[in-house]
């Protein structure tokens, strides 16, 4: 019998606000989280979240996480503690970079100051697998935890593995996401330097005068749990995390694969795990970054995946509205498509202006549509693409809870 | 099914010469530091290569060379898109993110090199490696401090056995021994003062920094038969935990580790007894020896006093995200000469600190070939945060 994965709680904080309703909600409304050239976090003031114990021990990237965890865990109806033998309940979040802002701020101290003047918290603090072991520890969750990395689809990849898990028997439920926060001047430097990241501060994806990514930061986290057990305790079932695919593009290390065979494969064979024909597809959660090369190959990769069906499906960004999340954009992004789906509305992709050729999908421009009516009792089906440098391609098709509540997910 | 292995250590290059080297009690410990002394990355790369990649990059591509050199694979062995990447590491690029942070504050932003993010980034050994030899199935870098390259390898196997691959190209690199993380691991008092790795002894006193890289190829059983491929042995089980006790304290009872390896036995089908060899994490830090032999006398029970337990840290340091792979390509190669190689600089025991840690000197596995039987292993892997990640394995 195959074990089957549910989502039964979700939390983000983000450019657009902490938690993840209000994340939907302005999405849909065609806001804007994007300041200055950055998609911060500005709503999010640690103090109102955690102690001065604990956000002097976390990087802000394990911040953004631990207060998106505890909203997804409180959305499930965990309040009192995971309803699961702890044993069983794991702990997987993705990041990029992990505590780049520590790293930073660290060698500048040890450059100006010496070695002996760095922080005790230093490798805690920068360590890539923090975000995974404190959320673990908040929640007293003994299962498997670990991070995973793989640049812009570290989220995506950390919720497949988690679903992974499930399917496989190791564990029962699992926290599980991403987190970013890399908006330090080093990681504005590094991300310029490299030509990625838009120097207008417009982010514009799909649209003729796109030219780079805005850099967000944010976290976004899932509660998986094994569908029997889910309903066993009366879980309210968000949606079904349906199927994954994961493939690599072998290609290039920045730049990724033109025809966008790989990213199209990822997409195929989410749909097969999810017993899914591309037809029955009713909205595309797009990686749509707004950079030149990822919205072409990325609508490439669409239309070689959907076939005909590519050009009929509402295809939106929440990049244009946030940014790009780096590690936590699979996550950020998985959560919005739930809450899309549950809605029934395609939120928009905003400051789309001007069309270009072969550009040519239904990206949703600026004003949100609604989704198709639910098919035969069933919820809606969403695919939410995830493309990283190192030619990493993540893809998660997911299942919202029919609105009847009568053949749930 | 293993059939390639692949080290760069500072024992030297290959699996082999760490293997023999270990077994013969030699040391790669210079000055305090394990570094890859031998390992000159020009005479692997070209000079493009060499500018392009962060050293634990290079590290990986050459043991990954190594490994899949051994698994004799041609074009056709496998379509490409049914084999994965999954490379462990602890900090990636950490060498290159300093030093591109150097030329920021002494040059100026836009002196950074455009390739510093694609250098630094911890996914670039996996993502390097697939593009390499073209591995176009699932592809990511998995980070849980010093149990990262154990996790990497525990995932490669749950994705050949969902089906998700049909061979996955899986380890740890790191190459940490920078200024930041030297000062940054001293001030927490993890590091060994006296430089000299002591795992198990009552003189221990921190662990030893070091680097190095070790990649193993997985094949699905059936493929691998029909495929004529030369079997080295088999990743039989794989546990993982957390403790959730503290972020860089393991908890001192060894409950969590335990429980990693009672998880991974038990994914394996065999008990304690069936144990011959455990590879421990065996840091040389006051806290992890005691916790871990705590952990393995809950996990064997009484086996645990039988089996003889040797640390490799105690020859080349501590490698951090690597450790796990690298000490997984010891322990094969361990069990398939059946013997136990010594764990280094141990003579003066301490109360409780009570198992065969194999001291100074290798020995034989003294149930090795009893009824025809290959010898099992098992290699632990902990890192800060609380994980804990233990593979079972077994030689061909």
């Amino acid at each position: 019998m195959t074990r089957r994965v549910v989502i039964t709680g979700v939390g983000a904080v983000t450019p657009l606000g902490v938690g993840a309703p209000i994340l939907y909600e302005r999405w849909e409304a065609g806001c804007s989280g994007i300041d200055e050239r950055f998609g911060r976090c500005s709503d999010y003031e640690p103090a109102d979240h955690l102690t001065t114990k604990e956000i002097r021990r976390a990087d802000r990237y394990t911040q953004l996480a631990v207060v998106a965890a505890r909203e997804a865990v409180g959305d499930a109806g965990w309040d009192g503690g995971s309803p699961y033998d702890p044993e069983r309940v794991g702990s997987i979040i993705g990041t990029g970079i992990g505590g780049l802002s520590s790293i930073a701020d660290q060698r500048t101290l040890i450059r100006d100051r010496g070695s002996e003047s760095v922080s005790p918290l230093a490798v805690p603090n920068m360590m890539a697998n923090a975000a995974a072991g404190v959320i673990a520890m908040d929640h007293v969750l003994k299962g498997e935890c670990y991070a995973v990395l793989s640049a812009c689809a570290s989220g995506a990849h950390a919720i497949g593995a988690a679903k992974r898990s499930i399917e496989y028997g190791s564990l029962d439920a699992c926290v599980t996401g991403g987190s970013e926060a890399a908006i330090h001047p080093y990681g504005v430097t590094i991300l310029g330097q490299m030509g990625a990241t838009s120097t207008t501060g417009l982010s514009c994806p799909f649209d003729a005068r796109r030219e780079g990514f805005v850099i967000g930061e944010g976290a976004g986290i899932l509660v998986l749990e094994e569908e029997e057990a889910a309903r066993a305790r009366g879980a309210d079932i968000l949606g079904r995390l349906a199927g994954y695919g994961a493939t690599g593009d072998a290609y290039h290390v920045t730049v990724p694969e033109p025809t966008g065979s790989g990213a199209a494969a990822a997409i195929t064979l989410a749909l097969a795990e999810a017993e899914i024909a591309p037809a029955d597809v009713d909205y595309v959660n797009a990686h749509g970054t707004s950079t030149p090369l990822n919205d072409r190959s990325e609508t490439a990769a669409i239309k070689l995946a959907l076939g005909d069906h590519a050009m009929a499906v509402p295809t939106s960004s929440l990049k244009s509205a946030i940014g790009h999340l780096v590690g936590a954009a699979g996550a950020v992004e998985a959560v919005a498509t739930l809450l899309a789906l549950r809605e029934g509305m395609a939120p928009p992709t905003i400051n789309y202006e001007e069309p270009e050729e072969g550009l040519d999908l239904d990206y949703v421009p600026n004003v949100s549509k609604p989704l198709r009516s639910e098919a035969n009792g069933g919820g809606r089906i969403g695919v939410t693409n995830s493309f990283g440098f190192g030619g990493h391609n993540a893809v998660l098709c997911l299942r919202a809870a029919a609105a009847n509540g009568g053949e749930r997910a | 099914m293993i059939t390639g292995v692949g080290a760069v250590t500072p024992l030297g290059l290959g699996a082999e010469q760490m293997h023999r080297r270990w077994v013969d009690g030699v040391s790669g410990i210079e000055d305090g530091f394990g570094r890859c002394g031998e390992f000159e990355p020009a005479d692997h790369l070209t000079l493009k290569a060499v500018r392009r990649t962060d050293r634990f990059t290079q590290l990986a591509i050459v043991a990954a060379r190594e490994a899949l050199t051994q698994a004799g694979w041609e074009d056709s062995s496998f379509a490409s898109n049914r084999v994965g990447c999954v490379i462990g590491t602890g900090v990636g690029g950490l060498g290159t993110l300093e030093a591109q942070h150097d030329v920021m504050l002494d040059r100026g932003a836009e002196r950074v090199s455009p390739l510093a993010v694609p250098m630094m980034m911890s996914n670039a050994a996996a993502g390097v490696v697939a593009m390499e030899h073209e591995l176009r199935g699932p592809c990511w870098a998995v980070a849980s401090a010093c149990a990262s390259g154990a996790d990497a390898i525990g995932q490669a196997l749950r994705m050949i056995r969902v089906g998700s691959a049909d061979a996955c190209v899986a380890g740890g690199s790191e190459a940490g021994v920078t200024p930041l993380f030297v000062a940054a691991f001293t001030k927490l008092g993890a590091l060994s003062p006296s430089g000299i790795p002591r795992p198990f002894d009552a003189r221990r006193d921190g662990y030893v920094m070091a680097e190095g890289a070790g990649i193993v190829v997985l094949e699905e059983e059936q493929a691998a038969r029909e495929r004529g491929a030369q079997v080295l042995g088999r990743v039989t089980g794989y546990g993982a935990t957390a403790d959730a006790h503290h972020l860089t304290a393991p908890d001192p009872t060894g409950g969590g580790a335990a429980r990693a390896m009672g998880l991974a036995m038990r994914d394996a089908g065999i008990g304690p007894e069936d144990i011959d060899y455990v590879n421990a994490h065996g840091t040389g830090t006051p806290l992890n020896d005691r916790a871990e032999t705590a952990a393995i006398k809950l996990a064997l029970g009484d086996s645990a006093a039988r089996v003889p337990i040797s640390s490799l840290k105690s020859a080349i340091g501590h490698p951090l995200g690597a450790s796990g792979a690298i000490e997984a390509i010891a322990t094969l190669l361990a069990l398939r000469d059946g013997i136990a190689p010594p764990t280094l600089n141990h003579d003066t025991a301490e109360d409780g600190l009570d198992l065969d840690y194999v001291p100074a000197v290798a020995k034989p596995l003294s149930r090795a070939g009893d009824d025809g039987r290959r010898p099992i292993g098992i290699s632990n892997a902990f890192g800060f945060g609380g994980h804990n990640a233990v593979l079972c394995i077994e030689p061909a």
